[in-house]
Formats: C-alpha cells, structure tokens, sequence
C-alpha cells in the first residue's frame, strides 16, 4: 500500500466520490450531500496539508513517470480541495434556494476536483492531456448545469466548443513536441531541448501550441473570450469553482510545463526563450481584463473580468520564473492561494445577496443592501478590498509578492509591474463601485429588491474564507513558508 | 521591560474599532461615548511621548518584531522629533473632529465611529512606521475609512469626490510600492538579504539614474498627497462634499502625512534626486502659493475657499522643505502643526454656520457679528492665526520657512534663485490675509441683509469644547515656539548633516553600494564639515 501513499490524496477523493455517488442513488436525503462532499474535500486538504509540511512518501517510478509525488503538487491538493470544498458549502446554500439540487451536482464537483488535482501533477503530455480532459468533461457539464437557463447552455456550448479547440490545439502541439524530441514525459524533453538535440522549429511550434492551450484554460487574453459568458451563465457557485480550481491546475500545469520542460537555463534570458510571450500575455491580460471589467453593469461579469485580470498577475510572476527562480514561483503559488479565497469570498457574498425569486446579479441589485443588511454586506467589502489588494487582506500580499518577483527579476519586468499595478489600480474603480452600491446608493423606486438568504452552508463558506483572506494578510508567514516549499520542488 | 506605548497607541484604535463593531446598533451614546473615550486615551499616551530626552536626535521608544522573517518585514515603530509632533496632532485632531461631528451625523453613529478608529489607526501607524513595508500598509489602511467617510457621509457628489480621492491616492501610492520593491531588491543584491528597515535601508547608496526614477516615484505618492500643484484637482471635491469632520482630519492630518513622507523616506533615501528635483518642486509649491491663494479668493462656498487654502499653505511647508537647512525643515514641520490647527479649526467653524444655515456661499451670510459674537471672535482668531499675524502660531511657522527659503544654498536652476522664490513666497502672505479677510468682511460685517440670519444660535456647549483646545494651541505656539522647537531641532540638524553626507557620497558613486551612513555622519560633524552651512547659529525667533 506504501507505494500509493504519494498519491493517496487522489485516491481518497475518488473513493469519496464512488461513495457520494452510492450515496446519492440510494438515499433522498440530498440536503447534506452539500457537507458531505465539502466535508470529504476537507479532509483531502488536511491530508495533502499534512503531506506538505511532512516528509514525502516515496513513490515508485509508475507512478511519478505520470504524476508527480512533490511539494508542489500537494500545495495544488491543498488550494483545489480547498477551493472546491468552498465551492461545494456555497452550492448547497445556493442550490437549494433557487430549487435546483440535485445529487450528481457533488458528484461533478469531486471529479472535476480530481481532474484538476490530477492536471496539477502532471509530468508527462499523456497525464496532462488526460487531466485537462478529466477537468474539462466536468466543468462544461457544471456551467451546463442549470440546463432551463438559456445564458448557461449558451456559456456552456461556447465553452466547450473553444474548449475542444484549445485542447485539440494543445494535443497537437503535444505531438509536434514528441515528434521533436521523441520523449512525452517532461523531464525527457528537457533533457533533449537542453541538449540541442531538438529540432528548433518543431519545439518552438510545439511550445507556442502549449502555450495557447494552457492560456485557452487560464483564461489569459486573446483566449479568454469564453470567460465571461460562461461564468455568467452558469450558477453562481460553478462559477466560484471554475475561477479558483480550474485556473489553479491550468497555473499549476502551466510552471510544470513552462518550468520543466522549457526552463533550460541557457536559452532563457529576459529577452530570449517564453519570458518576453508570457509578459507580453500578462501584459495584455492585465490592461485588457480590468478595463472590460470597467465597463460591465452586472458584478458576476465584473467578476468574470476580474479573473481575467487576476490571470495576468499570475502570469507577471510566471513570467519572472527564470530571473527570480524560486521567489517568483513561490509569488505565484501564494498569489493562487489568496486568489483563491479572495475570489470564494467576493463570489460567495454575491451568492449571500440574492434569494429565491430575485438573485442578485447586476450592480443595482445591490443598491442600498448594505445599509439593510449590513452583517451581509461586510464579507463582500472584504473580498473585493482583498481582489484589490488593499491591506491587510490576502490579495495585498500576494499581490506585493508577484509584483516583487517582478521587480527583482529586473530589467524591462520592472515595467511589466509598473503597468501591472497601474491598471490594477482602475481595479480600484470597479471594485470600489460594489461598496459604493452596497453603502452610497438607494434602489429605485419601482426596482425588485434582492433579500440575503439565509444559509447556514454559505455562512460557514464565507466566514471560514474571510477568516483565511484576513489570516493571509496579517500573518502570512506559515503560508509563505508552504508555498516556498512548494516552489523548491520545481526550481531548485 | 518598558511600556509599549507605541504599540499601545496602534492596539486601542485598532480594538476599540472592533469593539465598536460588536456593539449593538441602538446603543448611540455609548458607541459615542466609548469611541471618544478611546480616541482620549490615545491623546493621554501620546503625551506621555514628549517627555522623552529628544536632545539626540535618535529613534524612541522603539519596538522590533519581526513579521515577515523570509521577507525582512518587521514590525518597527519608534518616534523622533520630525514625528512627535504630528503624532500629537494626530491624536489631538481626531477626537476633536469626532466630537464635533457628534452635532452633525445623525445617521450610522456606529460605522461612522468604526472609520474614525481606523482611520487613526492608519494615520498614526504611518506616522510611527520605521519600516518600509508596514508604512505602506498603513499608508493604504488609511484610504478605505476616508473613502467611506466622504462617499456614505458627505454631500451631494460625495460619490464622485470619494472615488476621485481614492483613485487619485491609489495611482500614486501602487508606484510608490514598485520603487519601494526595487529598493529592497538592490538591498538584497548588496547585502544578501530582504529588508524593509528604513534604518538598514539608508546604508544603501544608488547611482543618480535610479535615484531620479525611485525619487519621482516616491514624490508622486507624496506630492499628490500634500497636495502639490498640480495633483491637487482632488482636495477641493473632496473637502466640499466630506462631512465637517472628514474635512477637519483630511485637512488637518492627512495631507500631512505627504510632507511626512519626504521628510521621513524620499529625501533621505534619494539625496541626489532630492537635491536636483526638489526645487522644482519648491518651484510648484511657490507656485501653488499663489495659484491657491487666488483660486480662494474667487470661490463663493466658504468650505472651498478654505480648501483652496490649503494648497496654497501646504506650499508654503513644501518651500521650507526643499530649502534643505534647519529653519526650512523646523518651519515646515512647526507649519505642519499649524496648518493642522488652523485649518482644522477653519473647517469645524464652517461646519458651524452650514449646520445652521445649510449653506457656505458667502452670499448667503452677512453682520453675524452682531448674531453670533462668540462665533466671530473664534473665527477671527483662527483667520489672524492662518494668515499668520505675530503672536499666533502661523507667523512662527511662516516666518521661519521664508527666512530658511532666503538663506538656502541649495543650486537650483533655470535662472531662478532662492530670492525670487522667497519674494514669491512672500505676496502669497499678503494674499491670505486678502481672501481670509474678504472672507470675514462678508461673512461678519456690515448689516444682516438676509432675514433667516437672524435668528441663529451663537456657539453650543459642543463647538465651544472642540475649538477651544485648538485656540490654546494658537496662542502656545504662537508665544512661546521654543517649547515645540526644542523638541525637534536635534533631530532636524541630525536629518540636515546626514542627508549632506549621503548626498555627497551618492554623487560619487557609479555603482550602488553600502555605506555605514552613521559613522560618516559623526565623522563629518567632529570635523565640523558641512557642505551646507546653517545660515545662522542664533535661533531664529519672533
């Protein structure tokens, strides 16, 4: 049994999943389904946790020729877990208000989590491929889920069908990279590329191709335009899951691949190898998501944006990986994390706003609520000071961590932060206009008002994630110290 | 072990906020009373602070944990003579201007109370930070309850004004933090590990080019901040729609922590670019002089005019400042404090009549001497001392920057000198007195023309309460400065010889490096080798 126990988080959460399953046909008592599932999340999180700060199992070569038994891929367990296990408490306050919880809903939930957590590990382009699909099958069934509503199925066909581009397009450089190299594990092609013994056209093409794939799924501009219709379509808390797990394992895939594969010193350089496309995409990313986040009247687009935003950021610190070494992988882990609880704090307390019959979408539904209903109100204040970067919250120091690798890489990344916290700050417009809803404005006259609902499930989700959002901010060292760990992994 | 009195000032605004938030929405007078009570105690422990031994010119009361150990990020807080003051400003402004809004908002007491203590939280941390890291924190922790304070309490446009103050602020504090990051990575080149301690910090000597880009960025947080012409289109939106008493802490601390901010971190870390830009800067401070004091003249709403003021005084402080000698800096701190007292008071008295009459346009007024005798007198008072009449606090400080202006050395360029400056400087006090007094004239004298003037109340029990300690503090330094002077002298000469040594090895250097900056600065004082001469041993003094 020894040799699973590298992997023995995944193994763990597909046996919750079988038994929710079982669980769910025999039994019409879905309502607790909700805990259960984030229950089960939980406790792969603690296990992963416990992995992470503990000695790591050795693993036999079956398995780490696939999937990676390193710090790296159990920090990613912990975020995803995390993440989906949120997600999972959010759904079953939201489900059940709106009428809509059905069993198979958690059951998609823990295996898209699996999928992630197995596209986090990835080593090898057939377990990526199988772990993006994994992912992939799950998350457009999630954004399908709500199948009465014309805007999901419609976030839903979009998402799949320039989802199936982007993973044909990054099978297809799969190929052209085995056909350069002759190797499908990462490690074999760094060895090759290193060498110089692959063919330079061919790996290029095949990189670029990666790169597209991997961009497709993070949600990074020019390939993010699936990104606002399906998080607007779907349910409100698919969307919450899709933002903090489907982008951790496409961040997570994407250091493993940029890192592993392409990261050979000797062709890298701030002018040579991926850093300048990847700044150029931050770059890009960055401008682009907050200024189209600018501009949108409903908070779920706003925040669909935001995470196009948010995706640029990440990518600043990726793109200082060969220059800052493991500082700027560990700025992009923590950035992931807080990113993660931040984003589950704003989305869930957009959940908390709305009830049944009238769900709060657009700004004016939130006109004046927090003079109503202040206790509700106060979570979102802190998830979007969080998503700005306001101290003392998560977002300030994950944001101060990348932009910090940034500067430390040097050279034109310093610019590449300038302008990364400079159109950060047009964040402050649109974050800022939820709190000037919430406190500055009254609803008009003849306008539904949208009543908080009362859950016990989104309460606890929200006051475990403003708990961690305020944790991260004020002492951060424990998960500084997590994902440096992590990071040293990846990057020596 | 001694008493954490530092942290002590941070830990009660911080929990009392938090008390506050858990106290029940109803229970009105107690969240008043509690909150003033806190702020109280606040004033209480930091007075205990001047009875330190400040003829040293080093830190005190300093405490060191570290935060952040991978990072070098350390809790660091400590007082010295360029900080007492504005703190003691700081802790004495806020429960006035709390007090004070106790007559005006009637709605939300309890949010209202949760942003003042935060606010001075974030005040007085900056005020006291030592370390880079946590002075940016507290820099940003400050924007939030001011942003609230004018966007949910204030006026008509309060939403336009709040966000205006926030993305004006933000712009200029974000390239604040890059040159901060850029800071600590050639530190870390250097020396091989993070910090963020401004102490640690100074040791590092950059090449002019750096400099410049670091020192600008720095300036820009800063300059929009003080404000500096012409980053100041924020201050008059936000000051008209801010209630009575966001204005008073906007006006009397707040634009403060900008001036604070050259003091404390740009000029010494950036002596080169310090030295070259800062009469430019001086130069738009001259030229805010003028521009805000004829911009007062003209505005018709009372509030606007003051605010305009402002920009005209906070020019003064940022002449005294980049004049680089020891009467300039003395002088810009001592204004600091005045504009603080005066301007402060200048808005709570406004506050008074448009509680009233629920107007400022001049027009509106008229002969309330004759209605409210206590009122006019107060404000005479406070009008003598902002226009800076001997006897009152603002001619020691005004008086001071000017000379210091005159006697400064500092090369500056473009074919102008410090002569001309100054001369400048100087119509811009005949201008205050222009539109302060034109201000009075048609507030205060002649008949009353308008018939619902005739019946206000002259000052409450309230008003009378909140504006009397600052007439005290009028008159205290206005008479006897030296009491406020002492205390801040040696650190000022301190700053003055070390920002001379850092600036001539800066010039020097092509490549960045570490220096012990302490040592050469002893080194240079026993040889009694200052580039920059004072410009005269005796006090200077009314």
């Amino acid at each position: 049994m020894s040799v699973l126990m590298g992997v023995s988080p995944l193994l763990l959460l597909v046996t919750a999943g079988l038994a929710i399953m079982l669980v769910d046909a025999f039994s019409d008592e879905r309502s607790e389904l909700a805990v259960v599932t984030a229950a089960s999340l939980f406790v792969v999180a603690g296990v992963a946790g416990a992995m992470l700060v503990g000695e790591l199992p050795a693993a036999p070569d079956v398995i780490t020729r696939y999937l990676a038994v390193d710090r790296l891929g159990l920090f990613f367990d912990v975020v995803i877990c995390v993440g989906a296990g949120l997600s999972a408490l959010l759904a079953g306050g939201y489900l059940r208000e709106h009428g809509f919880e059905r069993g198979e809903f958690y059951v998609l939930i823990i295996f898209t989590a699996f999928g992630a957590m197995v596209l986090a590990r990835a080593v090898d382009l057939l377990s990526i491929f199988l772990g993006l699909e994994t992912m992939s099958l799950g998350a457009y069934a999630l954004v399908a889920y709500r199948r009465t509503s014309a805007r999901a199925v419609e976030g839903a066909v979009k998402y799949f069908l320039l989802g199936s581009f982007a993973a044909a397009i990054l099978l297809f450089g799969s190929a052209l990279l085995y056909g350069a190299t002759g190797h499908t594990d990462l490690a074999g092609i760094q060895q090759v590329v290193a060498a110089g013994e692959a063919d330079a056209t061919l790996s290029v093409l095949a990189l670029a191709m990666l790169i597209v794939g991997l961009a497709f799924k993070l949600g990074v501009v020019p390939f993010h335009m699936w990104v606002p219709d399906s998080y607007e379509g779907a349910a409100t808390p698919v969307t919450t899951f899709m933002s903090v797990v489907v982008k951790a394992a496409a961040v997570a895939v994407m250091l493993r691949v940029l890192v592993g594969a392409f990261g050979d010193p000797a062709s890298m350089g701030l002018y040579t190898g991926w850093t300048p496309i990847i700044a150029l995409l931050a770059v890009a990313t960055m401008v682009y998501g907050n200024l189209a986040a600018l501009a949108q009247t409903s908070v779920k687009r706003m925040l669909a944006y935001s995470s196009v935003a948010h995706a640029g950021y990440i990518l600043v610190g990726v793109a200082a990986v060969h220059e800052a070494g493991s500082f700027a992988v560990s700025s992009v882990l923590y950035y992931v994390a807080a990113y993660t609880v931040s984003n589950v704090l704003a989305f869930g307390s957009l959940i908390l706003m709305g009830s049944k019959g009238k769900e709060a979408v657009s700004y004016d539904d939130l006109a004046g609520a927090g003079r109503r209903h202040p206790m509700a109100a106060f979570p979102f204040v802190i998830g979007v000071l969080s998503l700005l970067g306001m101290p003392p919250t998560a977002g300030f120091f994950g944001k101060y961590y990348v932009f910090s690798a940034a500067v430390q890489a040097g050279g034109p990344m310093i610019w590449v932060a300038v302008i990364g916290l400079l159109a950060s700050a047009v964040g402050a417009y649109y974050y800022l206009k939820v709190i000037v809803y919430l406190f500055m404005r009254e609803p008009e006259e003849d306008q539904a008002i949208a009543v908080p609902m009362q859950s016990i499930y989104v309460t606890v989700a929200l006051v475990l994630a403003g708990y961690y959002v305020v944790k991260m901010g004020i002492t951060p060292s424990r998960y500084l110290e997590w994902a440096v760990s992590a990071a040293s992994s990846l990057v020596g | 072990m001694t008493t954490q009195y530092l942290t002590w000032l941070l830990a009660i605004p911080a929990l009392s906020a938090v008390v506050v938030l858990l106290m029940p929405r109803g229970w009105e007078n107690g969240i008043k009373r509690f909150s003033i009570g806190a702020m109280l105690l606040e004033l209480i422990i930091s007075v205990r602070l001047v009875l330190a031994d400040y003829s040293d010119a080093g830190y005190h009361f300093v405490e060191h944990v570290t935060w952040v150990e991978s990072f070098g990020i350390s809790y660091k807080v400590g007082v010295d003579g360029l900080s007492l003051w504005l703190v003691i400003l700081t802790t004495l402004i806020s429960p006035i201007a709390l007090y004070a809004s106790w007559g005006s908002i009637t709605t939300r007491i309890k949010e209202y109370a949760f942003s003042f203590l935060l606010l001075e939280l974030g005040m007085l941390g900056a005020f006291l930070a030592l370390d880079l890291f946590l002075f940016y924190v507290f820099w940003e922790l400050m924007l939030v309850p001011m942003y609230l304070i004018i966007g949910v309490w204030g006026g008509k446009d309060r939403v336009y004004a709040a966000m205006k103050f926030f993305l004006y602020t933000m712009v200029g504090s974000l390239l604040m933090l890059v040159a901060i990051l850029y800071l600590v990575a050639s530190y870390e080149k250097l020396a091989g590990h993070y910090t963020f301690d401004l102490q640690e910090l100074s040791t590092l000597v950059l090449p002019a080019l750096p400099q410049y880009l670091l020192f600008s960025a720095f300036a820009l947080a800063f300059a929009i901040k003080v404000p500096m012409f012409p980053f100041h289109t924020w201050l008059p939106d936000a000051h008209v729609q801010a209630p009575t008493g966001g204005s008073v802490i906007l006006a009397a601390v707040l634009l403060k922590l900008g001036i604070y901010g050259f003091i404390r971190f740009a000029m010494p870390l950036f002596p080169v670019a310090s030295q070259a830009i800062g009469p430019v800067l001086a130069g738009l401070g001259v030229f805010g002089i003028i521009y805000g004091a004829y911009a007062a003249w003209v505005q018709r709403d009372l509030k606007k005019l003051v605010a305009y003021s402002s920009v005209s005084h906070m020019g003064f402080i940022l002449l005294g400042l980049f004049a680089m000698n020891r009467h300039g800096i003395s002088g810009a701190i001592l204004q600091m404090i005045n504009h603080g007292i005066s301007t402060g008071a200048l808005f709570l008295l406004v506050g008074v009549i448009y509680d009233r009459r629920h107007s400022r346009m001049l027009d509106d007024f008229g002969g309330l001497a004759k209605v409210m005798p206590w009122y006019t007198l107060f404000f005479i008072i406070i009008t003598l001392s902002s226009i800076g009449l001997p006897g009152t606090n603002g001619f020691v400080g005004e008086f001071m920057i000017l000379a210091g202006s005159f006697f400064s050395r500092t090369p500056i360029g473009f074919g102008s000198s410090w002569f001309i400056m100054t001369l400048l400087a100087t119509t811009g006090v005949i201008f205050a007195a222009v539109y302060m007094l034109h201000a009075v004239l048609r507030i205060f004298w002649g008949k009353v023309v308008h018939t619902e003037n005739e019946s206000l109340t002259d000052l409450n029990r309230r008003e009378v309460v909140s504006l009397l300690p600052l007439i005290v503090m009028v008159f205290w330094i206005g008479l006897y400065p030296k009491f406020f002077l002492d205390k801040m002298n040696p650190s000022v000469d301190s700053f003055v010889t070390n920002f001379t040594v850092r600036y001539e090895e800066g010039r020097r250097t092509a490549e960045p490096r570490l220096v012990d900056f302490d040592e050469l600065a002893r080194r240079s004082e026993a040889a009694g080798a200052l580039v920059m001469a004072r410009p005269a041993d005796e006090e200077v003094q009314p």
